[in-house]
């Protein structure tokens, strides 16, 4: 115990007073608020606001009414865009074209073809064709009704059946995209945060000549591992807390539900994801820590290590693109975690068994490579690398 | 005492060490010599329980190093071949960390801190960061972490490589104080002279096995020469002058 105390006091040591690690800790957990909060403010604008739209319209003397009403909901004509605008618009090019027998077709009651076209492929445009679309159509319908009526006919026979909407299928598409980025984000300051250390304490301290010293010492390499594992995990841990932590504050100044987000970081989902990231946190240094005493050296361990990186950040994607997933991907480390985030950000109840389970079998993992890493420090591979 | 017996070792086809024995006593200093790729690291680290041996034993004080290796390595202070410092700990406390590591408690251990602090005079460096010491200072710093627990035996591998003149009899009187004090030391080295003025007895290496072994004196004697650089060549050079 006395043994226990004085290796990892000396770790922690060493781990607080290497400034650059704890920087690159610390910096994951100011980075992700910052990205949160720009991110939300964007799409809220997005999906909120009406910015103005220009359209090319050829014809438009002949059909002011349907340009005034466009006007009104702000799709305006090409020729009103400011210069600052213009090549972007023109670029664009969105072009609707009126006939010249628009007057007299809606005089005769026929069918008037008016011709919209652009580059529908592209992202950033459909969101001004739907305006565009939406205002033509209700423009159009408006008029049909209206000569219903004056028929003397009731316009709600064109409607015979209506379809009452409702999406259970909250949140919406963008606020799942911020939760996601949330708990992808988690979980690479888990992995980051206390990679510096791991590698410092394992591939580094190899480098500097002191690890054979150390393997001589009357210690058993079980406690050597415990200690450096302790250390690496508790800088992860605070990584994780404190981006926990600064995001919610940060995503307090943002009113979410505009975007349809149904989920806030209070109290109690802090605290689920507190319990749910630890795990990880002790097994992401453990993962790291055997790795890199099996490098050769500093520079080894590190381009090994920031493969492991990947993995938080490729198994939540991966998953988003299974439909049907198996039941064990529940228990896994990482892609249960992921899973049970995305329940808490979509408000579904969080399954208590599946947060242990999924966190016994992080820690049995854990356990694992622990002993293995024990075992292996005490072959004679480790120590003929040594020099 | 360090007992070492017919020690052998091989990775693949490399025969490391080949029957090697010898004992280094209690108030004694003990020299190896031995070229280049002789077995003496090899040996040191099988000593230190990092190597198993193929056949034969490396016995400290009593206790078989192949058995229990931990209890064998508190009678034993390393000084080793490439020594680091952690760069980010004041020389105190890394000397604090390896007593801990030796067991040694609240007064008790700074008692033993401040004594071997003293020893090697280096109180005023006692509270700085090593990051940037000399290679003297180093020294100290790793002697005085390899000596607080005051262990029986003491092995040094090639501990006055780099050093300068000063650090080098520092290291010299520290050796002899602690001969006198009856501690068994074995160390390993390339300087003749040095091994000349030092060593009570010197064991010569040379593929992995026994060369020769005795007094400065005695093995000058054996080979018929008068400087102990001109008999270590003799020695190593043919087969000669192996006697054990």
């Amino acid at each position: 115990m006395i043994q226990f105390k004085a290796l990892l006091s000396k770790e922690y040591k060493e781990a607080f007073r290497d400034k650059r690690a704890l920087m690159v800790a610390m910096m994951m957990a100011v980075m992700a608020p910052v990205m949160i909060f720009a991110l939300s403010k964007t799409m809220i604008k997005e999906m909120v606001a009406t910015p103005p739209v220009y359209v090319k319209v050829s014809g438009a003397e002949f059909a002011p009414k349907l340009i005034k009403q466009l006007e009104k909901e702000n799709i305006l004509l090409f020729s009103a865009v400011p210069d600052g605008d213009k090549r972007l618009w023109d670029e664009r090019n969105i072009e609707l074209t009126i006939p010249e027998t628009f007057a007299k077709d809606m005089l005769d009651g026929k069918t008037i073809n008016l011709t919209l076209s652009t580059d529908y492929s592209e992202k950033a445009i459909r969101s001004p064709i739907r305006r565009i679309k939406d205002e033509i159509n209700t423009y159009g319908r408006v008029i049909g009704y209206k000569r219903l009526i004056v028929r003397g006919i009731d316009a709600r026979l064109l409607r015979p059946i209506k379809i009452n909407e409702q999406d259970t299928a909250e949140p919406s598409s963008n606020a799942m995209f911020i939760s996601m980025m949330l708990g992808l984000y988690l979980l690479m300051a888990a992995f980051m945060s206390g990679l510096s250390v791991a590698i410092d304490s394992s591939a580094g301290e190899r480098e500097r000549n002191v690890l054979e010293m150390l393997l001589c010492q009357p210690v058993s390499t079980l406690k050597i591992v415990l200690a450096k594992l302790c250390s690496a995990s508790t800088i992860s841990a605070i990584g994780v807390i404190l981006t926990l932590l600064l995001t919610s504050v940060s995503v307090s100044f943002v009113d979410l539900s505009k975007i349809g987000a149904t989920f806030s970081l209070d109290a109690y989902s802090v605290f689920v994801i507190i319990v749910l990231l630890l795990p990880i946190s002790f097994f992401a240094s453990a993962l790291q820590l055997f790795v890199s005493f099996g490098a050769k050296s500093f520079k080894e361990a590190q381009s090994t290590v920031s493969m492991i990186i990947m993995l938080p950040a490729m198994i939540p994607v991966a998953l988003m693109f299974i439909d049907d997933k198996p039941a064990w991907l529940d228990w896994l480390p990482v892609s249960g975690q992921s899973l049970l985030m995305e329940d808490l950000f979509k408000d579904v109840p969080i399954n208590w068994v599946e947060v242990f389970a999924t966190g016994g079998v992080t820690i049995a993992m854990t356990v694992a490579l622990v002993m293995v890493l024990a075992h292996k420090l005490k072959s004679e591979k480790v120590v003929m690398a040594l020099s | 005492m360090i007992e070492i017996t017919n020690l052998a070792k091989n990775f693949g086809k490399v025969q490391a060490l080949d029957g090697l024995s010898f004992t280094a006593k209690d108030g004694e200093i003990t020299g190896i010599l031995g070229p280049n790729g002789a077995g003496k690291t090899t040996c040191l680290r099988t000593l230190y329980g990092l190597l198993k041996a193929d056949t034969g034993s490396a016995i400290i004080d009593g206790i078989d190093v192949a058995q229990q290796p931990l209890l064998a390595r508190t009678r034993l202070g390393i000084f080793p071949d490439k020594f680091g410092l952690y760069e980010r700990l004041t020389a105190y406390e890394q000397i604090d960390y390896f007593a801990s590591i030796h067991g040694l408690t609240g007064s008790n251990k700074k008692q033993a801190i401040e004594q071997v602090l003293n020893d090697l005079d280096m109180q005023e460096l006692a509270h700085r960061k090593t990051q940037g010491f000399s290679q003297g200072q180093r020294m100290k710093v790793t002697l005085a972490q390899a000596l607080v627990h005051q262990p029986q035996n003491f092995v040094l591998d090639e501990p006055t490589r780099g050093l300068d003149v000063m650090s080098t009899r520092i290291l010299r009187n520290h050796l002899s104080k602690f001969k006198e004090k009856g501690h068994c030391i074995l160390f390993s080295s390339h300087v003749m002279q040095e091994v000349a003025a030092l060593c009570d007895r010197v064991i010569i290496v040379a593929n992995g096995k026994l060369a020769a072994q005795g007094t400065p004196e005695e093995l000058c004697e054996l080979a018929g020469e008068s400087q102990l650089e001109e008999a270590f060549v003799k020695i190593i050079g043919s087969d000669e002058g192996v006697a054990a």
